[in-house]
């Protein structure tokens, strides 16, 4: 007799006792950085002792260090005009708890939304963007963070092709020259989403509401996982270590409960381009392939994202699909957004969930968040701000960083 | 690159063949171009499979099978269905990387300023711009119902009052409507840099001259300033 799953709860929380490495034998490009960094090729932005690392295991169980403290904050290009609660919300933690950081004017874009949909860069613009960011965070003393996971995909892959190619170093590194910069690699590449997750039961203790009753369904991101996948964090306590622990991990830490669902794996429909010139593409994946198999077989209250684009196409195309008869509808937030809900964050001033789509509200009320309230102060807040008055910053710069100058 | 009346391009064999040895020098195509059994997994799992006439086990085969014949059809619209989810490249038992093989693909067709890839991109034109002048890319003031009429009602919201709402984030570097954070000109000089050096300003000219011309006039502004 087959087994009817209506409910899939539970399998987040398998333990084993291996990670499933799928037969792949890799260098650890680690090993290869720091022997180019003795021979002076390159310089290497190490992960110091004040930084605070915690240590994950990855893919194939080899540790990967995750900086908590002193970190430079890389932005997402799709994230801050369009998503602004979810740097705003990791912002806020690390406020929480006290840590160290820089966010600046001084940052590009690491160009790559851009390179995946349209192919107008190569591998030199590309490495060379990374580089440049990442020795902004050199000269500073601090460690990266990369808020995007295009940008994690892309510069862990940049990493690879620039280690694995002197051609490609020469060529970089002469640009840098030019711009006044020097060719450094991060230890690391570490993507906000691992902060999170080594950070998962720190983020607990500052937990205000109770989600146990909670369905949560987690969207892992393409270019977090599947771009160069040997470097993601898995844990063998989270869903047995067969796939990432990243979202997962901070969703149960909280309390949550976390639903499985059949397409799981599958890409959120982004497409790079295809959401921007393409969008029925995009809209029928969402809803097929990902909305209606998260509502249907999981009964998901929300659906927890780890990245921009995932974010933007997952929220902006349920409302569409009511034209084909669709009506499951589940409210999009990253990860961190959903923490920072959970751990008493405001709703509108921090989380922005007010720039979201699909209707947020209920998951509100499920948890016991006084949405209204929070409306109520926020609006009057921009009355203040109309009238001239002062914003209520998380972080302000430092007087040489209003210019963006390297100084 | 001429077209018969169905719009069907007309190219020399030579130049196909042209376009083969062109993908076959990047140094990228070793590590992605390698043995296949033909398994099938690699599209079986392709999202864009689903919805287009795309299929990540083609591009391997036609690649392996240095045709330049079967290389050419995929070069006009074929290319541009991949989502770049790289989840063909993650479940290849042989770590090929079809995902990998259309960005080199991609950047030949800009490159060469094909006509396909003009049009594909033409509706793409505010991103590029976005990107290539200022060093960004997804503004506030580009997500309005105009652009995005089937994102609902809703998306009206960064329509009224869009510069105290972003004054409201508590990050100042978001608090413009122009870019997705104030990016400071001295580092947009740095990226001209880049795009100068390795060549993109040239791609971008390529696939699209006009567009080309405005995110000139802004880069010399910049660096004037």
């Amino acid at each position: 007799m087959a087994i009817e799953i209506s409910n899939r709860l539970g399998l987040a929380n398998v333990k084993s006792d291996y990670i499933h490495a799928a037969g792949r034998k890799l260098e650890d490009i680690h090993e290869q950085l720091l022997e180019l960094e003795e021979k002076g090729e390159v310089k290497v932005i190490r992960v110091k002792d004040e930084n605070k690392p915690i240590e994950a295991d990855t893919l194939f169980g080899w540790k990967k260090k995750i900086p908590i403290d002193k970190l430079w904050h890389h932005k997402s290009c799709g994230q801050c005009g369009n998503i602004p609660g979810y740097p705003v919300s990791l912002l806020w933690f690390m406020n929480q708890m006290g840590l160290e950081y820089v966010d600046e004017r001084n940052q590009t874009s690491c160009t790559a939304w851009n390179y995946h949909g349209s192919g107008t860069s190569n591998p030199v613009g590309l490495a060379a963007v990374a580089v440049r960011n990442w020795h902004r965070a050199y000269e500073l003393g601090l460690f990266p963070l990369f808020h995007c996971a295009t940008t994690f995909g892309d510069y862990k892959e940049m990493r690879n092709l620039l280690v694995e190619h002197k051609e490609l170093r020469d060529e970089v590194r002469r640009i840098m020259h030019k711009i006044g910069r020097e060719l450094v690699i991060p230890e690391y590449i570490v993507h906000y989403s691992e902060w999170v997750h080594v950070m998962r039961f720190e983020i607990a203790k500052l937990k205000k509401y109770d989600l146990s009753n909670i369905i949560a369904t987690v969207h892992p991101a393409c270019h977090t996982y599947k771009m160069i996948p040997e470097d993601c964090i898995y844990d063998k306590d989270i869903y047995a270590g067969k796939r990432t622990a990243v979202s997962t991990g901070v969703a149960l830490a909280l309390g949550a409960q976390v639903a499985d669902y059949s397409t799981w794996y599958d890409c959120c429909g982004f497409g790079f381009r295809h959401i921007l010139t393409e969008r029925e593409a995009s809209r029928s994946f969402v809803m097929d392939r990902k909305i209606r198999p998260m509502v249907r077989e999981a009964h998901s209250d929300v659906c927890l994202t780890q990245d921009t684009g995932c974010t933007t196409t997952l929220d902006k195309n349920q409302w569409i699909g009511k034209a084909m008869g669709y009506t499951e509808q589940v409210p999009v937030m990253a990860d961190v957004m959903f923490a920072a809900l959970a751990c008493g964050a405001d709703v509108y001033k921090i989380v922005q969930l007010q720039w979201h789509t699909t209707d947020w509200r209920p998951l509100c009320e499920k948890i016991g968040i006084d949405w209204k309230k929070s409306e109520e102060e926020y609006n009057a807040y921009l009355e203040e701000l109309k009238a001239g008055g002062k914003t209520v910053n998380l972080y302000e710069y430092p007087a040489d960083e209003k210019t963006g100058s390297k100084n | 690159m001429k077209y018969n009346e169905n719009g069907v391009s007309i190219v020399p064999s030579e130049f196909k063949k042209e376009i083969f040895d062109e993908a076959r020098k990047d140094f990228r195509y070793e590590e992605y171009v390698r043995g296949c059994l033909n398994c099938g997994v690699c599209t079986g799992g392709c999202p864009p499979h689903r919805f287009f006439d795309f299929s990540p086990r083609i591009v391997l085969q036609n690649m392996k099978s240095k045709d330049p014949e079967l290389i050419w059809t995929m070069m006009d619209e074929y290319i541009w269905a991949c989502f770049q989810c790289f989840t063909c490249a993650m479940i290849c038992p042989f770590l090929n990387s079809p995902g990998g093989v259309i960005a080199i693909l991609r950047e030949i067709a800009v490159r060469r300023g094909f006509e396909s890839a003009k049009k594909v991109l033409k509706p793409y034109s505010r991103v590029l711009l976005k990107l290539t002048a200022y060093g960004n890319q997804l503004s506030p003031d580009m997500i309005q119902p105009d652009f995005f009429p089937d994102w609902g009602p809703h998306i009206g919201y960064a329509s009224t009052d869009l510069a105290v709402k972003r004054k409201a984030i508590p990050m100042p570097t978001l608090q413009v409507t122009n870019l997705a954070w104030d990016v400071a000109p001295e580092t947009m000089k740095e990226l001209y840099e880049i795009f100068d050096e390795a060549g993109v300003f040239k791609i971008l000219e390529a696939v699209d001259p006009s567009l080309y011309e405005i995110v000139q006039d802004i880069v010399d502004d910049v660096r004037s300033s």
